[in-house]
């Protein structure tokens, strides 16, 4: 999913990304409501650190659902285009469908959180429309109608990606200038158990289904969905809990209810520099060669390498395994260091390594997927927060929605195309199509390196040469 | 039946039919195959550059006609120039030193029975014949012969062949012309109720039905279509008490090639002038469960004491038949050897695409008593009664993917071959663009490396005489 990276970014750069004015009300004011109430049990008490600690517990499990329905068809490949008669060129249309809406409603996410429904009313919201989106899905396959389970996918994209900026806000609400990058990082790590154990268990619950209901079929397929979607009603029922959490602590405690503070003008695209330009096709060609492949991954591990499904699945998702953790390490490794272009150029080049493996070579799947695992951890810890670099502080916010939006774009497209590809001329063409994305990508990568070079800029400078440069602007 | 040239200048070969009817059916001229890739387009038929030597030489013979044009061909397209001569030299040219083959077929009609017949495809090279037989007397079987001569021929005693000891009645000639011989007997047809797989013993396909006997089978005419080289035979059992087949039927389509390619259709298998194309379809015939699983019993005799060696062969290249990285070979082992290729995968409707593909899974050859087969005259005729045979099963679909019943349709092809089985190679178009995908970020970031450094390395030159 798309956000990660957004999460990645606020776990490398807190205060780049931290919310604008409206964002909680700061220590001061919890300390002194804090003082003025009844004593209370530590858990029942917002002021105190078990009390948030529950309430980070509801936050990981509202992003959960979102997470692990959306690589639902990923997990249910062979089934859904069994028992749906699809081609692979149909069957990427349920990811594309996913990324359509996100193109726009990048934009709109935080002001709707802001301005319309609020961070409770918003994060009941959205995760009752991916409820919906799921119950849908499951509907279409149940009454065999692959139609409504594009439709199901629309909604489901509808509620997901905007469902994680509220996530986002609630972090950002309950713990600023607290322990907000470990919160970053644990909401991240259960994005990724969600992905994980949803591209583990799913195939099995098919299994089982199949046997209870005497036969595998669209009937098993929409069963197995519908009780994936109980992950979703989880995730609203978190939603509902931590609206009253939020609730009763701003009584308590006096404070504002939690903003995103995303100010998006769309006018402010005008100001991008070349520079930006060149990062959002970085992370376009990138990505486009990344959540697809994972969509397809299973299906190709059990084709090329005659891996078990179960095993396939396994493989398929160490990319978020290895991510899980990665991420929160290399946040760390890129702030110590800087020199984000480099740690980009490594990253690109190591996915370039990591597919050319899976094309050309019958060598274990395992090594090619670790390292696209890693690769992938360290592009997003490295590229997202270049744009905070380039960009002034009050445009970051409209920078990230058009960066979002025109990796859905680029995902909602290229989905379709890589089924094409693999219906027509199969896994060697697809995988080269692939490494041809990350190509460009790492043009680009080289370019921006180049621009950025000729035109002065810390891109690629280390953290000592940036501090340096910062203080003599300072001086001056 | 007459056979027909690719081009209509090249003498017709005498017509051995003996039903003038049929004979006089449409003779048209070749349509032009496919070209092969890498090899260029349609080729003349003509002795001079033919040099077809069982030794095999004779590939050099075809690779200095074929260069020129390679040459002439890439020369529009120079990027690709040096893949293609790479592609000439990896083509599959044929064992036998032909690339190109006349190729006659006919079919020789039971005098009593016009049903019981026999077809004869004869390749015939400038040195070598390949002669494939395949006969509906007892249960369908080919048999292949390889002969060093391009003048070898079929004799035929019918009713010898007839008779229940048709030994020696069969005879390819001269006898000591042949270089290789082997045949194919498919024996029965097999069913298996594939539900709750998972109780029946591991590895096996489903609660087997009773198996459908091809011997039992009433074949009906071959049915020959000279524009595509092809020859059609189908039969149902010739008492059905189920009434399963009473709208359904098996088929052998047979097809030989004069020259090397590869078909438009999956599974897409590289032929050569050697070999021949086998389509199996069982088309129509009423499922006896719910989840009908299919299957082939193969028989081959046994030569030099051994069973022919099934071996898969992988490849990162799935191009031609997406998602099939598999080919599986049946190798007979002589100097010259014999072979079966097909790609594990079946096809459950007319439309042979990705999605009305099913697995296709064979059991390792295996040696088997004789009295447990059916009796095939032409193999008993030709090889002689005490010869033991090798039987495979193959086995259509799996226990989650049993479409046939959607359907009625099941359609399965190998390609049958004397001499080393055709290998694939990456088509131009996907070396030219691999070429362009690794190349470019490849030299980029070798270029930019070096320049970066030579660009350092003068800043700093640079400043040396300040000091």
């Amino acid at each position: 999913m798309e956000d990660d990276v957004n999460r990645a970014l606020l776990e490398a750069e807190p205060e780049l990304s931290a919310p604008g004015p409206g964002a909680g009300a700061g220590p001061e004011a919890e300390a002194e409501a804090g003082a003025r109430v009844v004593p209370q049990l530590a858990i029942c008490d917002p002021a105190h650190l078990a009390h948030r600690l529950l309430a980070l517990v509801f936050m990981c499990f509202l992003g959960f659902g979102s997470y692990f329905c959306y690589d639902n068809p990923a997990a249910l490949q062979i089934q859904i285009q069994n028992d749906m008669h699809l081609s692979t060129a149909q069957f990427m249309l349920l990811y594309s469908w996913y990324s359509w809406p996100n193109v726009i409603l990048c934009f709109f996410g935080g002001f709707l959180i802001d301005r319309v429904f609020g961070i409770r009313w918003g994060s009941i919201i959205f995760s009752f429309i991916i409820c919906i989106g799921q119950v849908v899905f499951a509907l279409g396959a149940i009454l065999n109608a692959f139609w409504l389970m594009q439709l199901g996918r629309f909604i489901f994209g509808i509620g997901g990606e905007s469902l994680a900026v509220a996530q986002n806000t609630y972090a950002v609400s309950w713990f600023k200038g607290k322990e907000l990058n470990l919160v970053f990082g644990l909401q991240l790590s259960m994005a990724r158990i969600g992905s994980t154990v949803n591209l583990n268990v799913m195939g099995w619950l098919y299994h089982r289904i199949a046997t209870l209901i005497g036969s595998p079929g669209h009937t098993t397929l929409g069963v197995t969905l519908m009780i994936g979607g109980v992950t979703c009603v989880f995730s609203l029922l978190c939603g509902l809990i931590l609206a009253f959490m939020d609730w009763r602590a701003e009584k308590i405690l006096h404070k504002e209810e939690g903003k995103t503070g995303e100010v998006i003008k769309i006018r402010d695209m005008k100001d991008f520099s070349l520079s930006l330009w060149i990062i959002f096709l970085i992370c376009v060609w990138y990505y486009v060669a990344i959540f697809p492949f994972i969509g397809l991954g299973k299906l190709f591990f059990i084709e090329k390498y005659k891996l078990s499904p179960r095993t396939a699945s396994a493989i398929n998702s160490i990319v978020y395994v290895i991510s899980a953790p990665m991420s929160p390490a290399f946040g760390f490794l890129v702030d110590k260091t800087g020199r984000n272009i480099l740690w980009v150029l490594f990253a690109v080049v190591a996915t370039l390594a990591s597919h050319a493996m899976l094309a050309f070579t019958f060598w274990n799947p395992w090594i090619a997927m670790c390292l696209l695992g890693v690769s992938y951890s360290l592009l997003a810890c490295a590229l997202w927060p270049m744009v905070a670099f380039i960009i002034p502080e009050h445009q970051l916010g409209t920078a990230y929605g058009f960066m979002q939006s025109i990796q859905n774009l680029g995902l909602a497209i290229m989905a379709i195309v890589a089924g094409e590809i693999l219906d027509h001329w199969g896994y060697l063409y697809l995988e080269i199509f692939f490494i041809a994305c990350v190509s460009v990508s790492l043009l680009s990568v080289v370019l921006l390196y180049l621009v950025d070079c000729s035109r002065g800029g810390t891109l690629n400078c280390s953290v000592k040469q940036r501090a340096d440069l910062s203080k003599s602007t300072h001086a001056e | 039946m007459g056979a027909s040239p690719s081009t209509p200048s090249f003498p017709f070969p005498l017509r051995e039919a003996r039903d003038q009817e049929k004979a006089s059916g449409p003779f048209k001229r070749q349509p032009a195959l496919p070209p092969f890739k890498g090899l260029g387009g349609s080729r003349r038929q003509s002795h001079d550059w033919r040099s077809g030597l069982l030794s095999g030489c004779g590939s050099n013979g075809g690779m200095h006609w074929e260069l020129p044009r390679a040459l002439r061909v890439s020369a529009l397209c120079s990027p690709l120039l040096l893949f293609q001569c790479l592609l000439l030299l990896r083509a599959p040219a044929s064992l036998l030193g032909d690339q190109t083959r006349r190729v006659f077929l006919e079919v020789w009609e039971g005098p009593t029975d016009p049903s019981k017949s026999l077809l004869h495809i004869r390749a015939v090279g400038a040195n070598s014949t390949i002669h494939y037989i395949w006969s509906n007397l007892g249960p369908p079987a080919v048999l292949f012969v390889a002969t060093n001569t391009s003048n070898s021929g079929l004799n035929v005693n019918w009713t010898g062949l007839l008779s229940s000891e048709p030994e020696g009645s069969l005879v390819v000639h001269p006898t000591d012309s042949v270089q290789f011989s082997s045949a194919l007997i498919f024996s029965k047809l097999f069913e298996f109720d594939s539900t709750n797989s998972s109780e029946v013993k591991e590895g096996s396909p489903g609660k087997p039905y009773p198996p459908y006997l091809l011997a039992d089978f009433s074949w009906g005419d071959v049915t020959l279509d000279l524009s595509t080289l092809s020859a059609t035979f189908q039969g149902h059992p010739s008492k059905d008490p189920l009434g399963t087949f009473t709208n359904g039927s098996l088929a052998f389509k047979v097809s030989a090639f004069n020259e090397s390619g590869r078909p438009a259709h999956l599974p897409r298998l590289q032929h050569t002038a050697d070999t021949t194309h086998l389509e199996l379809v069982l088309a129509g015939a009423a499922p006896r469960g719910n989840h009908s699983l299919f299957g082939l019993e193969v028989a081959t005799p046994v030569l030099d004491s051994e069973c022919p060696q099934l071996k898969e062969q992988e490849s990162i290249d799935d191009e031609y038949c997406p998602s099939v990285f598999q080919l599986e070979q049946l190798l007979w082992h002589s100097p010259l050897g014999g072979f079966l290729q097909w790609r594990p995968i079946a096809f459950s409707q007319k439309q042979l695409n990705w999605k009305t593909a099913l697995s296709c899974s064979v059991s390792t050859p295996g040696p088997t008593l004789t009295t447990l087969l059916p009796q095939s005259p032409i193999v008993r005729a030709f090889f002689g009664p005490s010869v033991n045979f090798c039987t495979f099963n193959l086995t259509f679909g799996n226990s989650s993917n049993f479409a046939y019943e959607d359907h009625r349709y099941l359609s399965w092809s190998a390609l049958l071959g004397i001499g080393i089985p055709p290998v694939d190679s990456f088509s131009p178009m996907i070396l030219g663009i691999m070429v362009v995908v690794l190349g470019a970020p490849g030299l980029l970031l070798a270029g930019g490396g070096l320049s970066l450094l030579l660009y350092r390395h003068r800043r700093y030159s640079e400043y040396e005489p300040i000091n």
